[in-house]
């Protein structure tokens, strides 16, 4: 319960931040882009837009964790609102917690609504049959988000704010080659061939969520997919949480 | 002493908090590793390079990478290179090798293993020689002071699958010759397709170079052996005395 009572207050405090509208702007615009790029796509203007709005999700989405999440401890360490907190019966990982849930809140939001402008532009477009795929990939773009935002929970609880966005980064972009780097430990010799398949599973597997070559054609992922990127989204994220904890309940505020 | 004894210090809580958040870390932790190596084998993996070769051309995707065409052109080097060695070891058929290439070098023209590769990957193993051709052209065009990638058009025409092109294989290797960063055996292999093409006034220009500038003294007896049978042949007016039957080539690109 106090876990989602600070939530609710990150998730206001996130929303009243003029970062996220503008982040939602920013999101639009890139849509607009798309649109006004459709002539130079030779026929490809849908898969254009559908590309260019689920990418504006991701993008935004890890501008606005970046901004926002990598300096929600460090802000009120700074202000010292912190020590109000935790001076009341709020344990530090419920404090970590809520905080998780009402930034990655907030971004689900975000998606939401870019999601839905994309859904709205392909159907002024009187494009039809891409609703379903974009609302899953919509789905596990803010899956994806609520990961990376585990991750700056994390980072952002353990070192400053400008550490914690690089190394968020730094993780986001390891996250991406995760598949990379499988595949590629299995054409090396040992030990790099170990290196890297520790790598791929210690990064966060990123590509389980990127479901834009398929919402492009219209297709949707199947239900074990989906199943196994949700369980995979709350595990990884938990196990950020839980690292989090323990890292800050070691930590001295005096 | 009793009620101490009872309830544990802070500290001694706070560390037990801690050793808890450790515990349900690694928990978390095994199983995200688990659930990722199972998505890894049991799901489709996603395949960026295919999503890449839907664009129009590279041009309009150089646009859309905001001035990191270099970057971009690593990437997707790095994805030709994945998509060339999944087909290899699938189902050995190359149908948007032609589309990938041409993005990647629109990228990066100065890529020149690109160009290498992706010709010979293309002649030999798609089967595809105009393909071929068209992106080594491409190269040259973008490259035209490069000895080292007139060199491997010529040796392109050299081992063309179904019958040697000796007359632009001698094009490109004496093209090769003149540049500076040209492999030494260039001057040696465009005399040897001149000749086998029936130029042979060529081809004695050609070897007369190779004998009068290699360090290599087998090379330079070579050189002065076939200078000698081509002024044979071209005093009886036979250039088939000095032309050799080879066989068809086939390249292995490993």
């Amino acid at each position: 319960m106090k876990a989602l009572w600070i939530a609710h207050n990150t998730y206001r405090e996130a929303t009243r931040d003029r970062v996220l509208p503008g982040m939602v702007g920013a999101g639009v615009a890139i849509l607009l882009v798309a649109q006004l790029a459709t002539p130079l796509a030779l026929g490809e203007g849908v898969r254009l837009t559908v590309d260019f709005g689920l990418s504006a999700i991701s993008i935004v989405g890890l501008l606005t964790v970046l901004l926002i999440g990598t300096n929600m401890v460090g802000k009120e360490l700074e202000r010292r609102t912190i020590y109000n907190l935790l001076s009341r019966p709020i344990s530090r990982s419920a404090y970590l917690v809520g905080k998780w849930i009402g930034l990655a809140a907030a971004l689900w939001s975000v998606a939401a609504i870019l999601g839905g402008a994309l859904w709205l532009s392909l159907v002024l477009r009187g494009v039809q049959g891409h609703g379903a795929a974009v609302m899953q990939a919509t789905y596990f773009a803010a899956l994806e988000l609520s990961v990376v935002t585990a991750v700056a929970v994390m980072f952002s609880s353990l070192s400053t704010p400008v550490l914690s966005a690089l190394y968020t980064l730094g993780v986001y972009v390891v996250g991406q080659w995760s598949y990379d780097l499988r595949g590629l430990s299995e054409k090396v010799a040992p030990p790099l061939s170990t290196l890297m398949r520790w790598a791929a599973d210690l990064a966060p597997n990123l590509p389980l969520f990127n479901m834009r070559t398929l919402a492009a054609q219209a297709q949707t992922a199947d239900l074990a997919h989906t199943a196994i990127a949700t369980a995979y989204a709350l595990v990884y994220s938990g196990c950020m949480l839980c690292l989090a904890a323990a890292a800050f309940e070691s930590k001295d505020f005096k | 002493m009793s009620g101490l004894a009872r309830s544990p210090s802070p500290l001694r809580a706070a560390h037990g908090r801690a050793a808890t958040a450790w515990g349900l870390a690694l928990v978390f932790g095994i199983l995200a590793v688990a659930l990722a190596r199972h998505a890894a084998t049991s799901l489709t993996a996603p395949r960026p390079l295919e999503e890449l070769s839907y664009y129009p051309s590279g041009e309009h995707l150089r646009a859309a990478v905001l001035g990191f065409d270099e970057v971009a052109g690593d990437l997707a080097w790095l994805r030709a290179v994945q998509y060339y060695g999944e087909h290899r070891y699938s189902d050995n058929r190359f149908l948007r090798m032609e589309k990938v290439f041409d993005i990647l070098t629109t990228l990066a023209p100065n890529l020149l293993a690109a160009y290498e590769f992706g010709s010979f990957a293309l002649a030999q193993e798609g089967h595809d020689f105009p393909a071929a051709e068209r992106l080594m052209l491409k190269g040259l065009a973008a490259n035209p002071r490069s000895g080292r990638l007139a060199f491997q058009a010529g040796f392109l025409y050299f081992v063309r699958p179904g019958g040697r092109d000796y007359r632009h294989a001698a094009e490109y290797f004496s093209q090769a010759a003149r540049q500076a960063d040209a492999p030494p055996e260039a001057a040696r292999f465009a005399a040897f397709a001149g000749q086998q093409s029936g130029d042979l006034e060529m081809a004695y220009e050609l070897w007369q170079q190779v004998a009068r500038t290699t360090p290599n003294r087998y090379l330079k007896e070579m050189a002065e052996r076939e200078l000698g049978a081509l002024r044979d042949a071209m005093a009886a007016g036979r250039p088939d005395l000095v032309v050799k039957h080879l066989p068809t080539p086939v390249v292995i690109v490993r």
